[in-house]
């Protein structure tokens, strides 16, 4: 069930004696990486948890929808093709969460090349996608500006 | 039933009020370093909050709890302190101090979310998805399932129950003009403007409940008081008059007069007796059916009406028309107008509404040729010499033979918008028909461009000098980054192929600063001016906002 637990609970300390100088990343809010390749969502949450970002990692739809009341998150990175679930009908279940479904925002972690596709995505209620292949500056640059938007929409 | 223990090591007070709000719960506090252990060892503990900050001690009280089906919540100090509970997957956390309310809540919560070792996955995440059918998100309104739970025992005592069958009509219209979420809104003011109505309505001696059907209609189950009448057809149809105004009124002051225009309510009812042969559900089911049905014949009904205003608009000309003024989006000059019929009859003020009864009656020609002749009135009264006139055109009028491109007088001010929403059946016709109207000096705009899934392709087509991009693509465009890169591509495209492009519907600050710097040329909407209606002085130079 836990098969990383280690990995994480040493990495944790990364950012805060890593990071701490900036003394912000207390206050950045929970992420929620979900895909199914387990390599994918292990170099994201390496990335952004060094820059302070509190990750939470699901491998499947079932398991970000189980995990989404309880990580709260603000922002959530979500690959689209995954077996069972997948990342359409997990954003779609997301932003109709009664609670929680207004603020969070939806990542799309997918080649959105057509019209159509981006058409889709807006129908299904995501806010911003990463095109796959991805690079880790220009995803973490997209997490921030929805970060930013999400914070600015709150206020 | 025996009681559920909650076990804590926390001292925080608001944990006493907070298990005293569970039903049959019971607070037993033990000291940190025992708790791992009393929580495998207590037959009745079903939930944990932690509070102690010992990773190795918190990993501990979750293996242990998981083990055995017990939720554990824990009580954070700090982010440190949540980031390490939502890593170890716990059912739930939440912030210090908080108040008793939400640490109840909280329990409940990680209690009906089981442990994740006792119940799998799937099912956690089947539950959040079926939680959100009980009550629709956007409204707050219980579905009629739920309701159907509600009003059973209540039904069964007074013997009857009144069905009230809410059909807003046109819902589905706002929603194709300017995009769900747009009508999400409107949905959100009309579920709001009716809980605020039945808070104070005169029919309190009864029960009044109100679901919402997840599409556009709303159903009311109105239960007499015990030894009281229900409510007559005439208090219902007061209170339906009463009810229109009242919605009416909200959907005009939040979105404005267009939307508002379209906005109508069609009541049926039906009332339903208990009857103990036959399953509840289904007496309540056949009552909404009923209900339903005297709301579709008296649309029918409203519907026969409206054709006849049509045909007397027609026969007194009785359509004017406003002028909505397009804008420079750098310098906010006024670039042109777009010609908008709407006719003088109360019923037939939405231009959508009254070329949909022309539809039905087969009066389109008659009517364009009407809206058209009073829209180009205006280019030498109402318009500047410098000022472009937007005209619709719906590509079927390409067919009319009283529509040709000697119509009018200026032809080289007037820009036909056609919208890429119709169908164009004959192709090859319709561009040869646009080339005649071309060569005449009249330009062309793609109206709703990117409303659909077709993308660019079929705008190039139209070789269009200016592309209209769909509302929806531009309500909230400032939050949606999906949104602007469409935008942006679109703005790219028509600078690649000589066209300008035009964004409608602008009706905030926020949207009217991202679409200029996305590049948009020019700029329609309420932010930046309403729609002129006459009577106006003639050439008269708007104010500005």
């Amino acid at each position: 069930m836990y098969p990383n637990t280690c990995v994480v609970g040493a990495r944790v300390v990364v950012p805060s004696s890593n990071v701490g100088s900036t003394m912000k990343n207390e206050t950045l809010p929970p992420i929620l990486v979900v895909d199914d390749n387990h390599d994918n969502a292990e170099i994201i949450r390496q990335y952004l948890e060094i820059r302070g970002y509190p990750i939470t990692v699901a491998h499947s739809g079932d398991e970000a929808l189980a995990l989404f009341e309880t990580v709260r998150p603000a922002v959530v990175l979500l690959d689209v093709m995954m077996p069972g679930r997948d990342g359409w009908e997990v954003c779609r279940v997301m932003k109709q969460h009664a609670t929680l479904g207004r603020t969070v925002r939806v990542i799309m972690v997918t080649a959105l090349d057509e019209w159509q596709d981006k058409r889709e995505a807006l129908q299904i209620g995501a806010d911003d996608y990463v095109e796959k292949p991805f690079d880790l500056p220009t995803l973490a640059a997209t997490v921030q500006r929805n970060i930013a938007m999400q914070q600015a929409m709150a206020s | 039933m025996s009681e559920s223990i909650l076990l804590s090591d926390s001292d925080d007070e608001a944990l006493e009020p907070a298990v005293q709000q569970l039903d049959g719960w019971r607070l037993e506090r033990v000291m940190s370093a025992e708790l791992a252990n009393a929580v495998a060892a207590r037959p009745g503990v079903r939930a944990v909050v932690v509070s102690a900050t010992d990773p190795t001690l918190l990993r501990m009280v979750v293996e242990r709890a998981h083990g055995c089906g017990v939720a554990v919540i824990v009580s954070c100090a700090d982010d440190t302190a949540r980031r390490r509970a939502v890593e170890l997957k716990v059912e739930e956390w939440y912030r210090c101090p908080a108040d008793a309310g939400e640490i109840a809540q909280r329990i409940r919560g990680a209690v009906g979310r089981g442990s994740p070792k006792a119940q799998a996955l799937e099912d956690r995440a089947e539950r959040v998805e079926y939680e959100q059918m009980l009550h629709d998100s956007l409204t707050g309104l219980p579905t009629l399932p739920v309701m159907i739970e509600r009003s059973r025992n209540l039904f069964k005592e007074r013997g009857e129950l009144v069905v009230l069958y809410l059909n807003f009509v046109r819902y589905s219209k706002i929603e194709e003009i300017y995009g769900w979420e747009k009508l999400d809104a409107v949905l959100e003011t009309t579920a709001a403007a009716v809980r605020e109505f039945l808070d104070d309505t005169a029919l309190s001696t009864s029960r009044l409940m109100v679901s919402f059907t997840n599409d556009d209609d709303f159903i009311f189950f109105h239960v007499p008081a015990a030894g009281v009448a229900a409510a007559t057809d005439n208090e219902i149809t007061e209170m339906v008059a009463r009810l229109q105004r009242h919605v009416g009124g909200r959907i005009e002051a939040q979105h404005g007069e267009d939307i508002a225009a379209l906005f109508d309510i069609y009541v049926g009812r039906a009332h339903v007796y208990y009857n103990p042969k036959i399953r509840l559900e289904r007496l309540i089911y056949r009552g909404i059916r009923e209900a339903a049905n005297a709301a579709r014949s008296i649309e029918e009904r409203e519907r026969g009406r409206r054709v006849a205003d049509l045909r007397s608009s027609l026969r007194d000309r009785a359509v004017y028309v406003d002028y909505h003024p397009i804008v420079v989006a750098e310098t906010e000059e006024i670039f042109g107008y777009e010609a908008l019929a709407r006719g003088v009859m109360r019923s037939l003020r939405s231009p959508e509404v009254m070329f949909d009864v022309a539809a039905e009656a087969d009066l389109v020609w008659e009517l364009s040729r009407l809206c058209r002749a009073r829209a180009i009135e205006g280019i030498e009264t109402r318009l500047q010499p410098h000022h472009l006139l937007f005209l619709n055109v719906d590509p079927h009028d390409f067919s009319d033979p009283a529509f040709n491109e000697n119509e009018v007088k200026y032809p080289e001010r007037v820009v036909i918008e056609i919208t890429e929403r119709t169908a164009i059946k004959d192709y090859p016709k319709f561009r040869e028909r646009l080339r005649i109207f071309r060569e005449r000096g009249f330009r062309f705009a793609v109206d709703d461009a990117g409303s659909g899934y077709a993308g660019l392709g079929s705008i190039a087509n139209l070789e269009p000098d200016f592309i209209k991009l769909d509302i929806s693509l531009i309500n909230a465009i400032d939050t949606n980054f999906i949104k602007q890169n469409l935008v942006e591509t679109m703005v790219k495209f028509s600078n690649d192929h000589g066209a300008k492009v035009i964004a409608e519907g602008v009706e905030r600050a926020e949207e009217f600063k991202t679409v200029k710097d996305l590049g948009v040329h020019l700029v329609q909407g309420f932010f930046l001016h309403r729609p002129l209606r006459l009577p106006l002085p003639p050439i008269a130079e708007p104010a500005k906002r």
